[in-house]
């Protein structure tokens, strides 16, 4: 690790087609991919939140997609409905809905994640016309209380989907969706493997943009591509050329281009506590179990990594970070958060505790969806890995 | 004994006391009603330090969570969300927004979210046998109970909270009440209290005498001048749900709130001389209240009919038995309790209260102050202004912080009022 020199393009050295056109789908909703299968008939479900039952959708037939608001340039038709205070995310998503960018869906589906995705539905529902609306029930512990009530609330689902479409979703059905996501999860901890090496084959803001297009396309296709991708890394030269090894933790964080702006000031993101990262990769849904509900719950409660509405979970989800630290050799940790989001406010500030205690670098970032100037980002970027003297 | 965080709760005792004495002159019949309610605190002031002076259990609770349990087990609790209504709270809140604000909370989390944290991270109340709360709110309050949790002083202290789904449905409501019981089992294990079903069965009846009144009271509150202004409507809901919870006092209280009203309705007085605007201020009560509702009464004849807190007394529980009460609390504490009732769910409730407020108490115009807490409700302003447009009532959106009033400068709030009613052709 040479000294740092100054602004600098820190990028994968490997050429990879796959990677580019992970890439290029985050640029857009609509991908090359899920064009082709809109195209040939195939019909797509979003979902707002890490806590989507992507499975379900996947078993009865259908394309699950995570709701971003990509290429969105503004918010006006929304500012209609919703308030100044609300999460700029949730402003352009829902301003794409009333554009019509989102007409393609057969249907969406929502949990009550947070106050302002849940009034998203309300809108929605009012003013677009998606075939297929859901709002679930998503509760705030994770006992197995829990667990049993969201197994209820997954078939209510299921049952709503059968009924919409006209289909029986059978558990063999569910099991091969279980099978497909887990071989997503496996495939994306694979790459996350390679970004412990002290020379990480792969940048932050390339790894957000494989896993963003992990939500965005079809899944065969998707492993497919993966499997190359990891294939050509397997034995690519590393990046030498940083400064720190950082670690994002965050919500919804889905435009590489803000890691970017902190990877070009020399600070390698190595991993991340995310909505589009280890929240939705870090583990599988048992396979084993003997009915497949039952281990959806299970999954989406218990064994996934938490996100901070879930009341209980706090002391693990800080021990998550603390261990990602460890393994992956982190030097410091960036808390970023939506602004107005009430979740990632309290969340960052026990975080940023936790982290003191242990004598761990943490730099709170707050920002708006839409990255306007990169100018504040990278003065911040920059003082913090100073302080850490880098 | 010293117990730490008790220091506030004497210096507040103290000026309560203080203030009872000065309103005991008085001898407006309302004004008395405000007496035996400051007594109630007062009293939940002492209790709340006797206890901890003498190791005796007693309970912080976030917000509502079935009071009645609490009561039936005889247990006091303090609410950590009450704290800074309380009159004694006023000289402190400003400069406690601020060192909330350095200890990094912020400054777009709900204030009252971030005092409550900033309270219980300041030591600033005392540490009880168990902590309760509600995970039926907002994102804030989820907050808020985890951050006490994550407290050093709190580590020890067990904490309970009940889930709460999200639709409305015979599920959720069974589920809830499965929660309530495990929330009793938590109590009794960390207390040393046990449930008696009768003595639940005593605290429930009377909660239900306490309900029809207020009921009936704000069938009262439809007539035309308004009796009262809607102080009363959060002082009823202190009484039913805070501090005279299933308590004959409470009843008492609402008895003598009927009748004084009922005698004002006959005479034809209203809560102003000459009501001329009948608002429905659409949230609860802002802290800095007296400051904008005089002016409001003064320079516009502004009667503020109904509020938020004030709107809904709760669903009559049917006491046969012990599945009965459970899961009458259960759909209390779901689908009653103020801000609960319009936060939990889907905008549904939202737009009914909005509804039949409009239309049962003859409402001129809708305020809604846009706290700057509310991000549920900031998100459904559109289908409130589209009901209001609907109702031919017109809507006013503010954007404020119902406890820091320099959010919005008081002169800019009424500012935009004054514009509002000028624009609408009001008073
Ligand atoms: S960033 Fe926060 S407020 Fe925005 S959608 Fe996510 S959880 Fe909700
Ligand atoms: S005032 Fe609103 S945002 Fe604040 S705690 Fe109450 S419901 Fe939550």
């Amino acid at each position: 690790m040479g000294a740092w020199k100054g602004e600098n393009e820190l990028e994968t050295t490997v050429k990879s087609k796959a990677l580019q056109q992970f890439q290029e789908a985050t640029e857009t909703i609509v991908n090359p991919e899920l064009k082709k299968w809109i195209e040939q008939g195939g019909k797509v479900v979003g979902y707002f939140c890490s806590y989507g039952p992507e499975e379900i959708i996947t078993a009865a037939g259908m394309v699950p997609i995570r709701i971003r608001a990509t290429g969105s340039t503004g918010t006006e038709l929304a500012d209609a409905y919703l308030s100044s205070i609300n999460c700029s995310f949730c402003r352009h998503a829902f301003n794409m809905g009333l554009q019509g960018d989102y007409d393609f869906l057969e249907g969406l589906v929502w949990l009550n994640n947070c106050d302002h995705v849940r009034r998203i539905y309300d809108n929605w529902i009012r003013k677009v016309d998606t075939p297929f609306t859901q709002m679930m029930s998503l509760p705030k512990m994770t006992t197995d209380v829990q667990v049993e009530w969201f197994r209820d609330e997954l078939k209510i689902l299921k049952e709503a989907l059968e009924k919409h479409l006209g289909i029986t979703i059978s558990d063999e059905k569910l099991w091969k969706a279980i099978k497909l996501h887990n071989q997503t999860r496996r495939l994306l901890r694979q790459l996350y493997e390679l970004r412990k090496k002290d020379n990480p084959p792969i940048t932050g803001a390339e790894a957000l943009a494989v896993v963003v297009a992990s939500t965005a396309m079809p899944r065969e296709q998707f492993n497919d591509m993966l499997k190359e991708l990891l294939e050509e890394l397997s034995d690519a030269e590393g990046i030498t050329d940083y400064r720190a090894r950082l670690m994002i933790v965050a919500g919804i964080l889905d435009d590489p281009a803000f890691i970017k702006v902190i990877e070009e000031q020399g600070g390698l993101v190595v991993t991340d506590s995310m909505c589009f990262g280890t929240r939705i990769l870090w583990t599988d849904v048992n396979e084993g179990a003997s009915d497949p509900l039952t281990a959806l719950a299970r999954y989406y409660i218990q064994d996934k990594p938490a996100c901070p509405r879930m009341f209980d979970t706090q002391p693990q989800r800080s021990k998550f970070v603390r261990d990602m630290v460890k393994e992956f050799k982190v030097d410091g940790v960036i808390g970023e958060r939506m602004i107005f989001c009430d979740l990632w406010t309290g969340e960052n500030f026990m975080l940023g505790g936790d982290l003191k205690e242990e004598g761990i670098p943490f730099l709170k970032l707050d920002r708006e969806y839409i990255m306007a100037g990169a100018g504040q980002l990278r003065t911040r970027a920059q003082a913090f890995l100073e302080s850490m003297g880098r | 004994m010293t117990v730490k965080g008790l220091e506030r709760f004497k210096q507040d005792r103290d000026a309560l006391q203080f203030a009872v004495q000065g309103f005991e002159q008085s001898q407006s019949p309302e004004r008395q009603l405000t007496v035996a309610l400051v007594k109630a605190i007062l009293d939940n002031y002492n209790r709340i330090i006797a206890s901890a002076e003498e190791g005796k259990p007693f309970i912080a609770n976030s917000y509502a969570n079935a009071p009645e349990l609490l009561a039936a087990l005889n247990l006091p609790w303090y609410t950590l969300s009450q704290i800074p209504y309380l009159p004694t709270s006023e000289p402190y809140i400003l400069d406690e927004i601020d060192e909330a604000e350095r200890a990094g909370l912020g400054t777009d989390m709900c204030t009252l979210i971030r005092l409550g944290i900033n309270n219980v991270e300041a030591g600033r109340v005392p540490l009880p046998t168990a902590f309760i709360g509600l995970l039926s709110l907002c994102d804030g309050t989820n907050m808020l109970h985890q951050a006490i949790a994550h407290n050093k002083d709190w580590h020890n202290i067990p904490v309970f909270c009940t889930d709460a789904p999200y639709l409305e449905s015979e599920r959720s409501i069974d589920f809830h009440a499965d929660e309530l019981r495990r929330m009793v089992s938590f109590l009794e294990e960390h207390t040393g209290r046990t449930l008696d079903v009768d003595r639940l069965r005593e605290v429930i009846e009377e909660s239900n005498k306490q309900y029809e009144l207020w009921a009936e009271y704000n069938e009262l509150r439809r007539a035309v001048p308004c009796p009262h202004s809607a102080a009363k409507g959060s002082q009823a809901w202190s009484v039913a749900q805070n501090y005279m919870v299933g308590d004959r006092r409470g009843t008492e209280w609402f008895r003598q709130l009927v009748d004084i009203t009922e005698q004002r309705v006959s005479e034809g007085k209203g809560s102003i001389p000459n009501e001329k605007i009948r608002l429905f201020w659409f949230d609860i009560r802002a802290i800095w209240f007296p400051e904008v509702t005089e002016w409001l009464k003064a320079e516009w004849g502004v009667c503020i009919v109904m509020d938020m807190t004030g709107y809904a007394p709760y669903t009559l529980i049917d006491p046969s038995s012990e599945e009965s009460m459970f899961k009458g609390l259960a759909k209390r504490n779901l689908c009653d309790v103020p801000m609960v009732r319009q936060v939990r769910g889907t905008a549904d409730t939202l737009i009914n209260d909005l509804m039949m407020v409009v239309k049962d108490y003859k409402i001129d115009c809708v305020v809604w102050p846009a706290h700057m807490g509310h991000k549920d409700g900031a998100a459904s302003v559109g289908i409130m202004r589209e009901v209001c447009r609907d109702l031919g009532v017109p809507f006013l959106q503010i954007g404020l912080d119902l406890f820091d009033k320099r959010y919005t400068s008081m002169d800019e709030i009424k500012d935009r009022i004054s514009k509002f009613f000028t624009a609408m052709g009001l008073g």
